[in-house]
């Protein structure tokens, strides 16, 4: 049986934060001294309640936000040093899905699709072919020129996961994706996360639907009121699936 | 691209640019900006072709501007003496001591050819002396002239000196000209500047997914800095269309003074001008953008 579940070799570490505090000028503690540490290539689940620190936490790994103290490295990068030309850098090699999709919706598919491509200096004429195949993969190629409000809430998401995808980057966040969608819709949009992660991205995600880990395994970072409650690996191996139980944080 | 068919839905369809770009919206704000930018221009554009008739009509006749210097009780000797110095001067062309017989003839014209009035009128009349200015004689040569004539007694005519005051004037008047259109293009760069302000505000969502998405400031400016540039550069073609109709009712006029006036020269200077000040509004606008990349927390 193969242990690929424990956090072990650093030089395949996706992410590492140790001691990572966030303090908001409000005086609010967003995330209290959290050390994890997330590998390339993992489907990682970020759950707790609300306020446990989930979306600050993401925020923190796509640079949002400048932690207060501890070390945060996100693909190699300081983040605590780095300047704004090397978050940007960063960025382009992360795909972030939100829960309301942040769609524009004055803007077709096509253009939503292919803007981090743009971002990313790609050619005008490559644009549309690649869109089309983003497209094709979440089922919505015939709706490359309609407009989001025409989209129903499971298509909307699921062109926002066609951008996050478009420039194949290797890191994907995703924050409550399923959030205000019906369980089948949410499943399918979880299917193509996961042939995502299958094809070799790592994927974060923030949800607080447990249900969803049933389906579709992976490591999961229980986090409350901002700090790490519990992590759990997947482990698999000769076919089979198990888990590996961590705890190295105070009880909830 | 062709577009596929609709799902049975009514959706909306917007033209699109090169590479299947929707153009960005163009909303209430645009087109007062636009009105009121196009206005300035036109104003502009009015008075720089003004400028030109008047330059034009000036030049017209400043060709042909001779001075007349006028001796009391004239003899030969002072007359060649007083057209010697006059000669000698820096910014005359040539002089001239114009003949009696010269004056005669046109006495005769101006008085229907009253030959014994003009033998009376003969008698008592000055000699005249016509100076030619030089092609850049300078603003005080008449003023010269003027104290050249005096010192023998002369005198210069004074109706001739508004003449030449004219083109000084026109020179005057271009200087004040610049300075209103420098004064008007600031007046559009602000216009344009608040309006842009307005659309990025309009905009913001696409702004905040472009900085999240990776992109460099100048990616973001740039879809705002093009917007500013063709904002003006509309303003400035519409602008140019609307000088032909006070253009048209003026032909005449102009045509009777001699004042030559093509508004094509125009046209450039309006597209270009309004394009450069619609880029420095858009870039004005753009500045004050506050970074979001990374708030410190």
């Amino acid at each position: 049986m193969a242990d690929k579940g424990h956090a072990s070799g650093y030089r395949s570490s996706m992410i590492q934060m140790n001691r990572l505090m966030l303090r908001y000028p409000t005086g609010k503690i967003a995330l209290s001294g959290m050390t994890m540490n997330i590998e390339k290539g993992r489907f990682a689940y970020l759950t707790g309640e609300s306020g446990a620190g989930k979306s600050s936490l993401l925020r923190c790994l796509y640079g949002g936000v400048q932690p207060s103290s501890g070390k945060l490295t996100v693909q190699g990068l300081d983040m605590r040093k780095a300047g704004q030309r090397q978050v940007r850098k960063l960025r382009r090699d992360i795909g972030i899905v939100f829960q309301d999709h942040r769609l524009l919706f004055s803007r077709t598919v096509f253009e939503n699709v292919a803007l981090p491509l743009r971002v990313q200096g790609w050619k005008p004429d490559r644009l549309v072919a690649r869109a089309e195949k983003v497209l094709e993969f979440v089922g919505l190629k015939d709706r490359l020129w309609s407009f989001p409000e025409a989209l129903s809430g499971g298509e909307q998401q699921r062109v926002a996961i066609a951008r996050a995808m478009s420039t194949k980057p290797p890191l994907i966040l995703a924050d409550e994706p399923t959030g205000n969608l019906d369980i089948g819709t949410a499943r399918h949009v979880m299917d193509y996360l996961m042939e995502l992660n299958r094809q070799g991205s790592t994927v974060i995600m923030a949800t607080h639907d447990l249900h969803l880990l049933d389906t579709h395994p992976g490591d999961i970072f229980r986090l409350h009121a901002g700090a790490l409650a519990e992590e759990l690996h997947l482990v698999t191996g000769g076919g089979q699936q198990t888990r590996g139980e961590e705890s190295d944080a105070p009880e909830a | 691209m062709p577009r596929k068919p609709d799902h049975g839905m009514q959706e909306r369809r917007m033209p699109r640019l090169p590479g299947g770009f929707s153009l960005p919206p163009f909303g209430l704000h645009q087109w007062l900006a636009l009105i009121i930018v196009c206005i300035a221009l036109w104003a502009v554009g009015l008075f720089w072709l003004g400028m030109q008739a008047g330059s034009s009509w000036v030049q017209g006749w400043q060709q042909d501007i001779r001075f007349h210097i006028y001796l009391e009780h004239p003899d030969a000797t002072r007359m060649q003496q007083l057209a010697g110095k006059l000669r000698a001067m820096p910014g005359v062309a040539g002089v001239r001591i114009v003949p009696k017989d010269e004056t005669r003839s046109w006495l005769d014209a101006w008085l229907g050819a009253s030959g014994a009035l003009s033998d009376e009128l003969m008698q008592a009349l000055p000699g005249s002396i016509e100076v030619t200015p030089a092609a850049h004689s300078g603003e005080f040569l008449y003023a010269d002239l003027a104290d050249m004539a005096r010192s023998f007694g002369a005198a210069v005519n004074r109706g001739e000196a508004h003449l030449v005051q004219a083109r000084s004037l026109m020179a005057h008047v271009e200087q004040l000209l610049w300075f209103g259109t420098l004064i008007i293009a600031l007046a559009m760069i602000i216009i344009i500047s608040n309006t842009l302000r307005m659309t990025m505000l309009a905009r913001s969502d696409e702004v905040q997914l472009m900085r999240l998405l990776g992109a460099s400031e100048w990616f973001v400016r740039m879809p705002f800095l093009f917007e500013g540039a063709l904002l003006g550069a509309g303003a400035g073609g519409l602008g140019w269309l609307l000088l032909w109709p006070p253009l048209l009712a003026v032909s005449g006029w102009l045509e009777q003074l001699g004042a030559e006036v093509s508004s094509f020269g125009l046209l450039l200077p309006l597209l270009f001008g309004g394009a450069l000040v619609g880029w420095l509004g858009a870039l004005l606008a753009t500045t004050r953008m506050a970074s979001e990349n990374t708030a410190p927390a």
